[in-house]
């Protein structure tokens, strides 16, 4: 009977339910895509933030101090200690291996570089543009295209040779101001220390290199002759911000808790893991890009949080009112059925287990839909899909079973309480 | 009774014998302007509030004189372009050698409290009564804590620290001493200004563009990798706050629209005893119509308020700041939560009368 009764209620009262089962669609829909785009966005950003370049700078511990004025390297190039590239890779091998998005290694010295106009005194610098490199069974690409995006390069960007080319000069980058002020253009030939070089593009970068000429590495390494030899290496890793805990000395820790801060991926942990592959560095933070991104992470994550709360708390009172609004409506049902000896147990029970298919169905489809609509988000502005994890099914499912039985519990209370003589009759 | 009479009885009347039904109406055209104007005023203002965030990262321009110095006329010329908010610290760098070790530092003349409040993120260990700030790799490769012996040239100098500080750039292999010291030690005046525009992406931009009028002789740089990622996120979270509010208002508007357009099509019987009772198609839907125009003005009304209440809280929350009601959204607002209740209440009517009064009464 009592299935009969609910069947007979979703067939005959199509439109009724259709309304109802929209607008717990519509209201789950906004929870799940809300819910999938507050707790992606804190990565997005991240990864946004990542375009302030490395955040973490490895130095060799026996070096001496950097004479450096308006990007003017007053270092000899001979000065000073070394890390071997070849040592490098290890970055990739610690605990948070994953979270290091890139490293780009440099080496420089000043040089005098001779072009079509005459000598002229500049920095040479060499780094990784996007040198291949596998670590185990993993392959990938790093160097100064992906850790200093803002980068900007008119022409080519020159590959990273593995060794001095046999048949042709190597291609470098100069730098805008370089260029303009000696008349370099994309194409021409410089000669340094007697190697001539293939400028194949003009590199604006807003800083110090500006004034120099970016070469790969091991071509740098050859002019120099010293090879295998890296000054400075800086890393870009994905980080969590920094609290007191992660300031702690890991020294001063013992058993679980060190783990635990070993664990977390703290720039300091990381520091502190790179420091263990690689003997005698430094390891710092860049504290002006690691100390801020956090406050920036942290903020837009807020901001995204209590906009879903506000947008969670909206839908469930939509949702409510609206399983409110059709079940007041049905009050001549309740007074018919309650003229014919139902009990408000069985009243109640009828009508809340309607709400709980409606819930379960209208949840179901409200996911999907809030799923694509994140996902549609996700591409459009980050260029990458927002995935909605399948636990956040089961939350929403619940949450439309509990937003429509609020809804609707105290609508049949209210329908219950009237005289069913009264009802039918059309006075209430 | 004359008819406007009659016509508030009717409205009135109709509100208050069926509560609930009213207060559903109400809530739901709440909910709609609450999370609207909530929306609407966080995304306003969230470009400046969250520029400000970028504050910390120091200077995001750099003025500096190949050749020449930076004389006091420009540089207030700088500070009058930026404004109040922003801050100029003009520096002066020298090469000195330390003469225990001959180990060659470059010393920075500056203003050293406004360094510091330039750079928030540097790690300052207070340790020492002097006035010079030392870099981290000074300390740790030659002062080790003690008096620093420089010799400049002519002029030599003992330098006793006011802190160490950590940075994680080129800073830290440099001592910073007071401008004044710095000057009369080696007598170089200031050709490099560290700047801090202070406004949005585009307020930085603009205020590059008239320094670089301003100071032809000077180059002007900005720190692209700061206001450019500043652009980024500034511009990206706007989206996505933007995008992800749009969805909602508009998901939570139809969901409105459903419970309104079912409220009205249970009100048949009403409409087909007005009918009955000889009321023109017309008459019914200008009742209807101003009922639910009513309720959605005083729903709105409670919903803009909420709303800006709500945005207020969340600058508070996030921001520290508080993000301020934005009147001009009031209109807009209140219009259309009246003209969505509107289509959503006199589009069921359409349907309504094409059926016979009598057959609506008989049950059909």
């Amino acid at each position: 009977m009592f299935l009969r009764l609910l069947f007979e209620s979703f067939r005959r009262q199509k439109r009724r339910k259709s309304v109802a089962l929209l607008a717990i669609a519509l209201g789950m829909s906004i929870a799940t895509a809300m819910i999938a785009v507050g707790t992606d966005i804190g990565d997005k950003i991240n990864q946004e933030l990542r375009s302030l370049g490395a955040n973490l700078v490895i130095t060799p511990i026996e070096d001496t101090l950097d004479v450096n004025i308006g990007g003017v390297n007053l270092k000899p190039a001979s000065e000073g200690s070394f890390i071997p590239e070849q040592e490098l890779i290890k970055i990739k091998g610690i605990f948070w291996g994953h979270n290091v998005k890139g490293y780009a290694p440099f080496l420089s010295a000043p040089q005098v570089i001779k072009t079509a106009s005459g000598d002229v005194k500049a920095e040479l610098i060499g780094t990784y543009f996007a040198q291949p490199l596998h670590y185990g069974n993993e392959e990938f690409s790093t160097g100064v295209r992906s850790v200093n995006p803002w980068w900007k390069v008119e022409g080519e960007w020159p590959q990273d040779y593995a060794a001095w080319p046999q048949n042709q000069p190597p291609d470098v980058l100069a730098g805008s101001k370089l260029a303009q002020e000696s008349h370099i253009s994309v194409g021409d030939q410089i000669e340094i220390g007697g190697r001539k070089l293939r400028v194949s593009g003009i590199l604006n970068s807003g800083g110090a290199e500006d004034q120099a000429v970016v070469a790969p590495l091991h071509i740098v390494q050859t002019v120099l002759d010293q090879p295998n030899a890296v000054r400075r290496v800086t890393v870009s890793a994905l980080t969590k911000p920094e609290d007191a805990f992660a300031r702690k000395d890991p020294e001063t820790l013992t058993g679980a808790i060190r783990d635990r801060w070993y664990c977390s991926p703290y720039a300091n942990s990381i520091a502190y893991q790179i420091r263990e592959v690689l003997p005698n560095v430094r390891v710092e933070q860049i504290r002006q890009v690691e100390q801020n991104q956090g406050k920036v992470l942290s903020r837009v994550s807020g901001l995204m949080l209590l906009l879903t709360l506000a947008a969670l708390l909206a839908a469930a009172l939509a949702v409510s009112a609206a399983m409110a609004a059709t079940i007041l409506e049905r009050r001549q049902e309740v007074g018919l059925m309650k003229s014919l000896g139902a009990g408000n147990t069985a009243v109640a029970s009828l009508f809340l287990t309607e709400a709980g298919f409606l819930a379960l169905a209208g949840g179901l489809i409200g996911f999907l839909a809030g799923a694509a609509l994140a996902h549609r988000i996700g591409q459009s502005i980050f260029g990458s899909s927002i995935e909605v994890h399948p636990v956040v099914l089961a939350v929403v499912l619940c949450a439309a079973v509990l937003v429509t039985f609020i809804g609707s519990a105290g609508a049949v209370r209210k329908a219950m309480r009237f005289d069913p003589a009264v009802v039918l009759r059309g006075d209430a | 009774m004359t008819r406007s009479q009659l016509l508030l009885r009717l409205l009135f009347k109709a509100a208050w014998v069926r509560k609930d039904r009213a207060l559903t109406a109400l809530i739901s055209v709440a909910v709609v302007a609450t999370i609207a104007t909530a929306a609407l005023t966080i995304y306003s203002d969230l470009e400046g509030k969250l520029s400000r965030e970028f504050r910390g990262f120091g200077a995001n321009v750099l003025v500096t004189r190949a050749s020449g110095i930076l004389s006091a006329d420009q540089l207030a010329g700088i500070r009058k372009i930026i404004g109040g908010n922003g801050e100029v610290v003009p520096v002066a760098y020298a090469i000195a050698t330390e003469t225990a070790s001959g180990a060659r530092i470059v010393v920075g003349g500056a203003d050293v409290i406004k360094l510091r409040r330039l750079n928030t993120s540097w790690s300052l260990s207070e340790s020492g009564p002097g006035n010079a700030l030392i870099g981290s790799r000074v300390d740790e490769t030659i002062a080790h804590g003690t008096d620093l012996h420089l010799s400049f040239g002519k002029a030599s100098a003992v330098i006793k620290a006011a802190g160490v500080f950590h940075s994680g750039s080129d800073d830290d292999s440099r001592i910073y001493l007071p401008l004044d010291d710095f000057v009369s030690l080696t007598g170089v005046q200031p050709n490099t200004a560290l700047v801090r525009v202070e406004g949005r992406p585009q307020e930085i931009q603009a205020a590059i563009s008239s320094l670089r009028t301003a100071l032809p002789e000077a180059d002007v740089q900005p720190v692209r990798q700061i206001t450019q990622a500043q652009t980024a996120v500034v511009g990206k979270t706007r989206s996505v706050v933007l995008a992800s509010s749009a969805v909602v208002v508009v998901l939570i508007m139809l969901c409105m629209a459903a419970t309104f357009t079912s409220s009205v099509l249970e009100r048949r019987r009403d409409f087909a005893v007005m009918k009955a009772l000889g009321a023109s198609n017309r008459t019914v839907s200008f009742l209807f119509a101003s009922e639910s125009a009513l309720l959605a003005l005083a729903g709105s009304a409670v919903g803009y308020v909420l709303g800006s209440g709500i945005a207020f809280w969340i600058g508070k929350a996030n921001f520290d700041a508080a993000i301020l009601p934005q009147p001009a959204l009031l209109l807009p607002v209140l219009l259309g939560s009246v003209i969505l209740a509107l289509i959503a209440s006199t589009a069921p009517l359409r349907l309504l009368q094409q059926i016979q009064p009598a057959g609506i009464l008989r049950g059909e």
